[in-house]
Formats: structure tokens, sequence, C-alpha cells
């Protein structure tokens, strides 16, 4: 019976192909979060002993004062490029629509290339452009008589989550944008043709064809946007290694430092797993927000 | 109902076997990589002895912290040792593996100590060699160093101090360094009135102010990593106020607290020159080397660092490096401490892995003479870098200018502990982060004692 249709997959032949895939990802994702969880109940210090000890781990880890602040910081980097990254790639989308425009490719090429730069060249260089004495920022400052706002801009812990921000926002503006543009060249020209009919241009165009009709794919970026702002790591512990101090300090360096720094793997395991949790619950709650608008 | 599945099963085991193979070809390549060293059994070297067919050449892994290019004098003089040691031994052969950078070289390590696959000889910090000592994963020294007494008596009688836990020794130490040494620019402290380097602390104050008024950043600091205003200020600073006894008593847990006065006046101390402007204002944004480039053009008036730092100073500008004079900090007001003191000691040494060190214990100890025993140390002193093993007579006309007045400072100089190289690493990135803080006015000095009080409680 299975070979009446050569194009139709039986079950069996289904779950046959999926298992290679499933088989990598039970081996990459599953397995090392399952031994994290096995080793965040012990507290193992990298020695060939591990003692179980049950869950205190996770109580001290909701009473660590540095986890959440790098929660915070977390939170700071994620709510800043959301707002940012998203309304200015929502903005150069429309713009980018407008006929005004030109050398198009040339801006998509240049406002995509950071994004295939690696995390930590990126780093780096920003590090020279908030260099105190001989960076571009300041020197720019300097020149245009504004010398009253040159800062310290790495070591002020009042400022320095903001300054480590920027370069993200910088970074990793074009997929944003590549996504909404080519979402955008999906929406049938005659819809626009026939509000700008009724009168319709600019501002209005965008908030009331393009957004409504790209909705789902904003969605998509939010998510993708949530997901490696939990995980940011490189361009900080580039820049500033998480300080002065732990004042820029975010989740996964604190996990990174508390595993290989101080060697308390075990601790480091229950951070990792909060950091998984966390970063599962905002996803989701997101999902609920996203569900009932529109 | 066997048959019809028998396909989609085969399907998915090809499918599988792909897969799999695809991972297991990226894999394939470390794991020989790594295997090369540990597998000496099966593998025959060109070297080896035909006229003896059964012995294989010993292989011993030696894992360490100098580039492969690197100019330091340690490194350059472990590795000409290392060489005749080939051609004297040819049944042993060292296998290095260099990691050049500091912080990658410490992650490497722990991962593989994590995983009780150290290698067989390799470089290590005392603190953490005691961890990796309660963990069980490096081999005591004792036996070795028991049965050849002209080399263990050989050592200055201090050096094996950094090194030891638990009245065990694991570690063979190879230099003698100081980890606090002033490097100042003598003729820009002449310009703000001062002939000699400041012999008390509100001398020091004073002069700080005045060279601050010339334009000139008084002190460069890069504390990016962390372990500059600890390891290098902050140890030798503390002991001046609180004297070596309080260390002692903490690290032996016997009463003496963080929150002492003392302590928590050596903090104050430090953050009084902060808040004196002494330091350039991105402190904590750049590092070691970068707070040295700010001294070598003329920017800053002096800088502390180890006593590694004094090759990179004599290969500054020339009007730098001939302007260059090496002290130590001032004695304190009030001062528990010796004030012709710096912090310092073996600091690192060689330890063993505790995989190989029962397979190939003779072989082992044959490399750690050959590269800290009497011809290694002698040809190091040649080079102006103090051995941690005694050395009689030695050429001294290739030593470096610096280096002759850092051996003329070392030598009226009293050694005290290194804070890094005893306290555990998880109680030193609380230190280490406090100071960053505590430099920038972000922290109290009363607070942040507190604070390092209460991850040293949480240790016991």
């Amino acid at each position: 019976m299975s070979r009446s249709s050569s194009l139709k997959i039986t079950r069996v032949g289904l779950l046959g192909l999926l298992a290679p895939s499933v088989a990598i990802y039970t081996f990459v994702i599953i397995v090392p979060l399952a031994l994290s969880f096995y080793y965040s109940l012990t507290d193992w210090v990298g020695g060939p002993t591990k003692n179980y000890i049950g869950f205190r781990n996770y109580s001290l880890l909701v009473h660590d004062s540095l986890f959440w602040h790098s929660f915070k910081n977390n939170m700071i980097i994620l709510a800043l490029t959301l707002i940012i990254q998203m309304s200015l790639a929502f903005l150069l989308t429309t713009l980018f629509m407008s006929k005004a425009l030109r050398l198009k490719e040339l801006h998509r090429t240049v406002i995509f290339f950071p994004v295939v730069l690696s995390a930590v060249v990126v780093g780096f260089v920003w590090q020279m452009i908030y260099s105190h004495d001989y960076g571009i920022l300041n020197s720019i400052l300097r020149s245009i008589g504004l010398e009253s706002a040159i800062r310290p801009w790495l070591d002020d812990p009042k400022i320095v989550i903001y300054s480590v921000t920027v370069p993200l926002i910088w970074q990793y503006l074009g997929i944003p944008l590549m996504i909404f543009v080519s979402a955008v060249h999906g929406i049938p020209k005659d819809i626009y043709e026939s509000c700008e009919l009724d009168g319709c241009t600019g501002f209005k165009k965008a908030r009331y064809i393009t957004f409504p009709l790209i909705y789902d794919t904003i969605k998509v970026v939010v998510m993708l946007c949530i997901s490696s702002n939990m995980l940011v790591f490189s361009h900080i512990y580039v820049m500033t290694g998480g300080g002065p101090g732990t004042s820029s300090m975010v989740m996964a360096q604190y996990a990174y430092k508390t595993s290989f720094g101080s060697m308390q793997l075990g601790y480091g395991s229950a951070v990792t797993i909060g950091m998984f949790v966390i970063s599962f619950g905002i996803v989701l709650i997101f999902k609920r927000l996203a569900e009932v608008r529109v | 109902m066997k048959v019809k599945l028998w396909k989609p099963m085969g399907m998915s085991v090809a499918a599988l076997a792909l897969g799999m193979s695809l991972i297991a070809g990226c894999g394939g390549k470390d794991a020989t990589k790594d295997s090369a060293p540990s597998a000496s059994g099966n593998q025959t070297e060109a070297s080896a002895d035909a006229s003896s067919p059964a012995k294989a050449p010993v292989k011993v892994t030696f894992m360490n912290l100098w580039a492969k290019d690197s100019t330091e004098n340690i490194a350059v003089t472990v590795r000409a040792e290392l060489a005749k040691f080939k051609q004297e031994n040819p049944d042993i052969v060292v296998v290095e593996e260099s990691i050049g950078d500091q912080n990658a070289y410490y992650t490497k390590l722990k991962t593989l100590a994590a995983s009780n696959d150290l290698p067989d000889i390799f470089i290590s910090k005392g603190s953490e060699l005691a961890m990796f000592a309660q963990n069980e994963t490096v081999a005591s020294l004792d036996d070795a160093l028991g049965e050849d007494a002209a080399w263990k008596d050989g050592f200055l009688s201090t050096a094996f101090n950094d090194l030891s836990s638990g009245g065990h020794t694991y570690g063979v130490p190879f230099s003698m360094l100081a980890t606090h040494v002033v490097y100042y620019n003598k003729q820009i402290f002449a310009d703000a009135g001062f002939a000699s380097f400041p012999k008390t602390w509100s001398e020091l104050e004073d002069a700080i102010a005045k060279i601050k008024a010339k334009g000139i950043t008084p002190i460069a600091l890069g504390n990016k990593e962390q372990w500059v205003a600890e390891s290098c200020v902050l140890s030798a600073l503390g002991d001046r106020f609180t004297g070596t006894e309080w260390f002692t008593s903490i690290n032996a847990k016997s009463g003496a607290k963080f929150t002492d006065p003392d302590f928590v006046k050596s903090l104050a101390a430090l953050q009084n020159l902060a808040k004196a402007g002494a330091f350039n204002a991105d402190l904590n944004s750049i590092n070691n080397d970068q707070q040295k480039t700010l001294y070598f053009n003329g920017k800053a008036a002096m800088f502390m660092e180890g006593s590694w730092a004094i090759g990179a100073v004599s290969a500054a500008p020339k009007e730098i490096a001939d302007n260059t004079e090496v002290a130590v900090l001032p004695s304190v007001e009030g001062g528990k401490g010796n004030a012709r003191a710096t912090s310092g000691g073996a600091g690192s040494g060689y330890a063993v892995g505790i995989k190989g060190y029962a397979a190939k214990k003779d072989a082992i100890t044959k490399v750690l003479k050959a590269m800290s025993g009497e011809s290694f140390a002698k040809s190091l002193a040649e080079k102006g870098e103090p051995a941690a093993f005694k050395v009689g007579e030695y050429d001294k006309s290739k030593v470096s200018p610096l280096s002759v007045k850092y051996a003329e400072l070392a030598s009226q100089l009293q050694f005290t502990p290194i804070y890094d190289s005893y306290l555990s690493p998880a109680l030193t990135s609380v230190m280490n982060a406090g100071l960053q803080d505590l430099l920038i006015d972000a922290v109290s000095p009363e607070d942040l004692a507190k604070k390092i009080q209460a991850a040293y409680e949480k240790e016991s």
C-alpha cells in the first residue's frame, strides 16, 4: 500500500527521514542541556568528585543579586535593541521603498556589511572608537566643540551599558532590514496603487498598509532579536569584560565567569539553566502577547 | 509489516550514518591532534634508536604560556635548555604546546583540569595549583624532589612557598618575580621638583598633585583585565598597611578578616589616589600593555607592574628607557608592614598532571630538572632575570641597565605574598571586580571589604 504513490510518504518513512536531524539536534542541544542540568544539581568545582546537592544551587541563584543585575542588563540591551533597531529598520525599509532614494544597492550592502563581521572584531573596533585619548568619537566631539560631552564611554558605570549596546544595534541592523525589505517586496503593488488613488501617501502608507501586512514578519524578527540578545556575549567580553566592576555584566558572561573564571562549574551550570528558563519564558510571553493583537 | 518497515528503517540508518559521519569528521581532526602526545605507545618516532626497536621514546607534553616566537628571557632560556636536553636524551621527546594569551591559557588549563586531562608538565599559579590539588588532578612532587636533595636544596628557601598547599609541594619554581614595581620617569619627577622617588605616602600624594598640575597623568593604570590593580598594586599596598602576618592569618583562615581596619585603610588609600586623579580616566577599559603605551609616550609619569615588564621598558623609546628608574611604594602612616617590601615570589611554577606522572615519572622529572636546575638558572641570570635556583658567579655583561637597577632594588626588598597566588580563583574574581568599582568610586572601601569578606566566608 505504501507503493501506491511514490510521492506519498508514510508515517514511518517520515520519521525515518527526520531521525538524522533529530539525532544531531539531540546531540548538540538536548544532551548538553540535560548534562548541564545534571551538573547544576552538584557542587562540581572541576575535580573528579561531584556531590549531589539537590536544588541548593538554584536557591542560591534566586538570591544572587549579581545574576539579577546581569539579567537587568540583558533586559536593557533587549529593550533598546527592540525599540531602536526595529524602528530604524522599519524606517529604512520605507525609505528603500520610496522612489526618492538613490543607490539602493549600495546602501543595502553598506548597512548589511557589519553583519558578516565577527563579533570580536566589532568589539575591538568599537573599543577603539570609544577610546578616551585616541578614539574617533571623542575627537569628533572635540572638533565640533562639544568637549563637555566627552565621557569615559566604557569606564562610567552609569553609561557603560548604553555604550556597549550601540555596537550591537549597529552591527545587526542589517538583519531585520533585509527581512523587512523582502517582506515588503512581497506585498502586491496594486494595493499600494489603489491606496495612492485614495490619497494615502508617505507615513500613512507605512502605517496602514505596510505595517499590518508585514506584521507576521515583524513578529518573527522580534523573536530572533529576543533570542540573540539574551545570549549576547562576545562584544561585551571584548569591550569591557563585564566591567567596570560588574556594571556591564550580562547573563552569558556571568555563566562563563563562574564556570571558567572561578571554576564553580556546578553553579555555573545552574546559571546557564536559569538563563535558558528565563529566555524561554520571555519568548513564550511574547508569543502570547503577539497573538492577541490584530 | 516487517518488510514494509524495512525500507524506511534502512533509509533512516543510512541518513543517520551520513549525518553522524559528518559530525565525526569534524571532530576527527581534534581527536588525533589531542591524542598524539598521549598515544606514545603505538607511535614510532623517526628519532627512535634503530638498535633498540622495543624502546619507543617517551613523550612528555609541556604546555606553556610563551608564544612560539616570544622574546621573553624566560621563554628563550627554557627553549634553549630544551634543545640541549633533546640532544642529550634522545629517548625523551618533549612536545610543546604554547598559548601566548594568559587568559586563554588559564581558561584552557582549567577546562583540561575539569576533565582530568592535564598535560604532563604545565605552568600554573599557586592558587590554581591548590585547587587542582584538591581535585586530585595534579601530582605531588614531594617524592621527586626528595630523591634529589641537591636539586631541591638548590632553590631559594622561599621559592616553594607559592607552590605548596596542605604540606605538599605541587610545583617547581623557575623564576622569582615581584608583581609590584613602580617604573617612573625621573625626568618628569625632576620637573615637578622631586629629585628622587617619594619616601612617604604624603610626599607621594604631593608629587601626584604636582605632576597632574603639569598636565601629565601621574600613574598609568590599565585594569581592564582586572588583575593589575590587585596583583600589581594592592598586593603591595595592602601589605604596607596590614603587615604580612595579617595575610598569613587570612590564608590559614585563622581569624583575620578583610573587614579589619588596616585592610580597609589600604582600600581607602587606593581609592583616594583615584579620587585625586592619579590615574588615567579610562583605567578600566585599557589593559596592562596599553598602560605601558601611555608611559612610553611620555603621557604618564609612572606605572606599576611586575618585574616582567623590565624587558618591555628596556625596549621602549630611548629617552623614556634611559630616564626610567624603579622603586616600590613608600611607607604609609601607621602601617604595620615593612616599607622595603614588595609582593613577589615564585608566583607560578611547573606542575605535573597526575595522569602522565604514574607512567612517566622519571622522564618528567628529568625534563623538570633541565628546565629549572643550575644551568638553566645561570643562563637566565645572565639575561638579567632573577631565577628561583641559586646561582654562583655568572657573566653580567649582557644584562640591561634597568635589570641591574632592579636587581639592586630587589636585593634590599623582602618579598610578601601576592594575593592572587594564594586566594582562591572565586575570591580573587570578587576582589578584582570590586577594585574596578572602587577605582571609579562606585563602592566605598567599607562596602567592598564587606563584600570580599562575605565571599571569603562562603568558602570556609
